[in-house]
């Protein structure tokens, strides 16, 4: 069932892609000519697709990490990750 | 004795010229006087000093600091001494000029940027794009400086959905550019780098120095990912800043050129949201109005049934009437044969005077069928009687027919048969 796994996939999603399907779901849209239950579909996975990148931007946290250089500085025991988010 | 020709001579001259060990590659130092300026756009002018002159000419694009080259103005020229046949002129050809006072290091550095941008360093054909949505960002700078929490900020405020890794280095000193050419290669072997920020604060010429370095400029050439350079201030341009995919005129800047600004973001989103929710209820609309209109349609092809039921109405009117007419025209006909019927009566007949006489239940319709003595009875309109026959009067029958004689019936029989 579609149902199922249509919101799986958006979690999935980066931000990047669901943007991109977001505006291709949008593209499809004003191309027309479809019938009623594709715009339909396409409506409720557009909406989905908003709501997945929306959230992503309010929710993401910035991630840091510091690397080994010549340099010194600490590597990877240095890290200071911040989960972002999103799951 | 040898004798060679003019041009053997300026060849000769030119091949001397060419491998002597100061000429090729000289800086010299006078005032510029007699500038000229071609039409295709080379520099002719003579550089002096109290005692003597050396003409020089700076082609179109063939260098630095070209508009440094003013009447009356103290330069040093760099640049290689070759002789010009034609006139038998001996000539500087400078590629670079530099306001006289300017120290070694600075001339060593317009050298360097000179050969790089031969080599093709600084191309702008090279340039590369900056990814729109990078996943990790790499940050060249001092883990302790203000210029790596800037760019922390800058981030986290804009688009807080990348990581940003820092490969720490030196800014500034003598060690400092090994250290950023580490700290790019170390990026470098990083998987999903999609941009790396070089950075430094700002500061003196001399605090700059490290990103004029060649090194430097060579390890940025052959980064596999768009570098962005962010050093000093917005006059400060350095070799780094030359070899960058994109110069950003500080840390800042360079931070907000990496990635979108989420608020832009939201925004778009928000436009894209509403557009094809107005999409969405315009097909809505639309199909609504379709529906309408095949309703329509179908009404229109729909048998009227208040019609229809006036016609059968009417049929079955007129049926009854015809039926009923029908009855009458039955009723009026049954009327008339009865009528018919009544006047064929025999009674209606003995009303009119009339009788009817029968001989032993026979009916008497000839006279041949009594003789005299016979009691007939006699039926009448209103009842009957008996009557004794006194006289017949039968016709004789003829006499050569009559081969046998019995009974006067069969005589009036065979009269009836004679009359035939």
């Amino acid at each position: 069932m579609p149902k199922k796994t249509k919101p799986d996939d958006l979690k999935d999603l980066s931000f990047e892609q669901a943007l991109k399907k977001l505006d291709e779901t949008v593209q499809a849209l004003e191309g027309g000519e479809l019938p009623l239950d594709e715009t339909t579909k396409l409506y409720e996975q557009g909406m989905r697709l908003a709501n997945r990148c929306t959230e992503l931007l309010s929710k993401a946290e910035l991630k840091i990490t510091q690397i080994q250089t010549a340099y010194g500085g600490g590597g990877e025991a240095l890290e200071d990750e911040t989960l972002s988010g999103d799951s | 004795m040898a004798v060679y020709s003019v041009s053997q001579v300026a060849g000769y001259l030119k091949d001397v010229l060419r491998n002597d060990p100061v000429l090729p590659d000289i800086w010299v130092q006078g005032e510029v006087g007699n500038l000229t300026r071609s039409a295709a756009g080379h520099a002719y002018f003579s550089l002096r000093d109290g005692a003597a002159t050396l003409r020089c000419v700076m082609f179109r694009g063939g260098g630095i600091g070209g508009d440094l080259i003013a009447e009356g103005s103290a330069v040093i020229a760099h640049g290689y001494v070759s002789l010009y046949e034609a006139r038998g002129d001996l000539q500087l050809i400078a590629d670079i000029v530099q306001p006289e006072g300017v120290g070694e290091l600075q001339l060593k550095l317009e050298e360097l940027k000179l050969r790089l941008e031969k080599e093709g360093l600084f191309e702008q054909s090279r340039k590369r794009a900056i990814p729109e949505f990078p996943k990790r960002i790499g940050v060249v700078t001092s883990p302790t400086g203000a210029v790596w929490h800037d760019i922390q900020n800058v981030i986290s405020r804009r688009y807080p959905l990348v990581e940003l890794v820092l490969a720490p280095a030196l800014v500034q000193g003598d060690q400092a550019a090994p250290t950023i050419v580490a700290a790019l290669d170390a990026l470098g072997r990083q998987p999903d780098i999609g941009v790396i920020i070089v950075a430094r604060g700002g500061g003196s010429l001399e605090d700059l120095w490290p990103f004029n370095e060649e090194a430097i400029a060579r390890a940025i050439f052959k980064s596999t990912v768009p570098v962005v350079s962010a050093v000093g201030h917005e006059t400060d341009y350095t070799i780094a800043d030359l070899v960058a995919d994109v110069r950003a005129p500080t840390p800042s800047a360079a931070a907000e050129l990496v990635v979108p600004d989420r608020v832009e973001l939201t925004a778009t989103i928000a436009a894209q949201r509403r557009s094809f929710t107005t999409l969405m209820a315009n097909q809505l609309i639309g199909a609504g109005r379709e529906i309408e209109a095949l309703r329509r349609r179908l009404e229109r092809g729909l048998p009227d049934l208040d019609s229809l039921r006036l016609r059968i109405d009417d049929m079955l009117r007129t049926a009854a009437s015809h039926l009923r007419h029908r009855t009458d025209v039955n009723t009026e006909r049954v009327k008339g044969l009865t009528m018919r019927l009544e006047s064929l009566s025999p009674r209606d007949t003995l009303r009119r005077g009339y009788a009817i006489v029968q001989k032993r239940d026979a009916i008497v319709s000839s006279a041949s069928q009594v003789t005299s003595g016979d009691v007939v009875a006699v039926t009448v309109a209103d009842g009957g009687f008996q009557a004794a026959v006194t006289d017949s009067s039968s016709p004789k029958p003829t006499p050569r027919r009559t081969p046998k004689k019995k009974t006067p019936t069969d005589q009036v029989s065979m009269d009836l048969f004679g009359q035939e």
